[in-house]
């Protein structure tokens, strides 16, 4: 059988090929990578970013893009440790409203999807560029994270929210556990329901969308507010894995969010791409990650690295664009 | 139309089952006193005092710390200080000995055998000196500021109520002693002279 490269087979593995390539280089030049504890650990790291990325996705195959992520992943993670530690308190009413880990998470959540629901908002409300109202966002939010935690990390938070980040169930570790349940729930949005055709009609082509029938505006608000509480839920696992709540949590995770969504074959023009194909490539940068640390690579270094990945990714996606 | 209310009655109770399971109400001055006697700094202080500064092996002699800053004080921050920000100064926990020269309000000039003319403070003991230079309280273990600073009150309480009425008693002027204690340093620090110590141990020799 002869399989060239241009083979849509070969084509649609692209990440899988890339991810099982770099695995193989790393794991020649340094013995510790395929080693189990190292194996876990790489995974424990991405499932923060494969939960922002599953969201991501869902805005990048609208042709959108978000770049208040990772800020409102930080404001998030301190609202949830700030509501877990010390509550609501109301002084005039001599009242103490306490949170449960389920409470706070669950806050967290609901704040996450607010914050996506006002980009939305103002995207299409005032039909402002997805790039500009989310760096608005990106700032806003950073700027309540530091007025709300003044710039003090909020530690323990006790051995229950701690083990979100760091327990294991049936011997897998719960940030997995919990990026998969929110990878699963996304495929089935995009693969299997209606929603998910609508986004990849919007992606497509937003006017003949709109002409056939499809709220855009209704779902674009929709695809902002779950890319908000994505970042929430990525908040919640940066924070338990911690157990404090860092001031800046969260800063330039929306980088590495667009990587794996780009790396992972979604089209920056919208319409084309899967979350699956997201999660390889929130893989493949927590791999690379994780192998120029164990390779001693300059933290300097192991950015320019990474502006190459994508920079390839992207420039491969133009490709295959102009091919077809 | 059933199904729609049987719906809506379905989310009404998931919403209520975790409301429930998320939030729950107290009044706030019982919240208030609850974290009062949860939390006891003196306890939380001796500790630090007795099991950790008293006991500490870390705390360097002055003149080698003073010979280190000059030599080096990149290595001599990094490895003796301790500090919060990131400024050009940082706290130490030093020893040596000398002879006292006087008393004066609580202040000892002491003849250090090998730095000159050193004080030791033993009346003014505030601040965060002791607590910083220990480097064995971490800010992030405390909800707030004013916490984090009740651990210095109650660490300074110990040693001024404590710990040096008890060593004073014992010693005069013209006697030999051995000491320990916080001093604050600057990198860009020349002169080493007149340096004062906020004390944590005394004993006579």
């Amino acid at each position: 059988m002869n399989i060239s490269l241009n083979h849509p087979l070969i084509k649609k593995s692209q990440s899988l090929i890339a991810l099982f390539i770099l695995c193989l280089f790393i794991s020649l030049l340094s013995d510790k990578f395929m080693t189990s504890t190292n194996l876990w650990n790489v995974l424990r790291q991405i499932s923060v970013n494969v939960c922002i990325s599953v969201g991501m996705t869902l805005v990048v195959l609208m042709a959108g893009i978000d770049l208040s992520v990772g800020s409102i992943l930080g404001l998030t993670a301190a609202i949830c440790a700030g509501l877990l530690k010390n509550g609501l308190v109301f002084e005039s009413m001599n009242l103490f409203v306490g949170f449960t880990v389920l409470g706070a998470i669950l806050a967290a959540m609901l704040i996450g999807m607010a914050l996506g629901l006002f980009n939305g908002w103002v995207i299409t409300k005032f039909a402002i560029p997805p790039f500009v109202a989310t760096l608005a966002m990106l700032t806003i939010a950073r700027g309540l994270t530091m007025l709300y935690t003044e710039g003090i990390p909020i530690s323990n938070l006790g051995p229950e929210f701690e083990f979100i980040g760091s327990g294991w169930i049936l011997g897998i570790p719960v940030p997995v556990w919990i990026s998969l349940i929110m990878v699963l729930i996304v495929v089935f949005l995009t693969n299997k329901t209606t929603f998910g055709r609508f986004i990849y009609a919007i992606g497509g082509n937003e006017r003949a969308a709109f002409l056939s029938g499809i709220s855009i505006n209704k779902i674009k608000l929709t695809v902002y507010g779950i890319a908000g509480m994505m970042a929430a839920v990525g908040g919640v696992l940066v924070t338990s894995r911690l157990n404090s709540a860092q001031p800046n949590a969260g800063m330039s995770y929306e980088l590495d969010s667009i990587a794996a969504v780009v790396i992972g074959g979604t089209s920056l023009s919208g319409g084309v791409g899967t979350v699956t194909g997201t999660v390889i490539g929130a893989v493949i940068i927590g791999v690379l990650n994780n192998g120029l640390v164990l390779l001693d690579v300059s933290p300097f270094w192991q950015q320019v690295v990474k502006g190459i990945v994508i920079l390839l990714a992207v420039i491969i996606d133009k490709m295959n664009q102009k091919n077809k | 139309m059933k199904k729609k209310y049987a719906y809506i009655t379905l989310a009404i109770l998931i919403v209520a089952f975790l409301g429930y399971q998320s939030v729950y109400f107290k009044k706030l001055n019982v919240v208030k006193e609850a974290k009062k006697e949860n939390f006891n700094f003196k306890a939380y202080a001796d500790s630090i005092y007795y099991k950790g500064i008293l006991k500490s092996k870390k705390n360097i002699y002055l003149n080698d710390l003073i010979a280190l800053v000059q030599a080096n004080p990149e290595t001599a921050f990094k490895n003796h200080g301790n500090r919060l920000g990131i400024g050009n100064s940082a706290y130490f926990m030093i020893k040596s000995t000398g002879k006292i020269l006087d008393i004066k309000d609580g202040i000892y000039t002491i003849a250090d055998e090998k730095n000159g003319i050193v004080y030791i403070d033993t009346k003014y003991i505030f601040g965060n000196a002791i607590r910083d230079a220990s480097g064995l309280v971490k800010l992030t273990d405390f909800k707030t500021n004013a916490e984090f600073n009740k651990v210095s009150e109650s660490l300074n309480d110990i040693i001024r109520n404590e710990v040096l009425p008890e060593e004073i008693k014992k010693v005069k002027i013209g006697d030999s002693i051995s000491f320990s204690g916080a001093i604050k340093l600057s990198k860009k620090q020349n002169l080493f002279k007149d340096i004062i110590i906020t004390p944590s141990q005394i004993k006579l020799q």
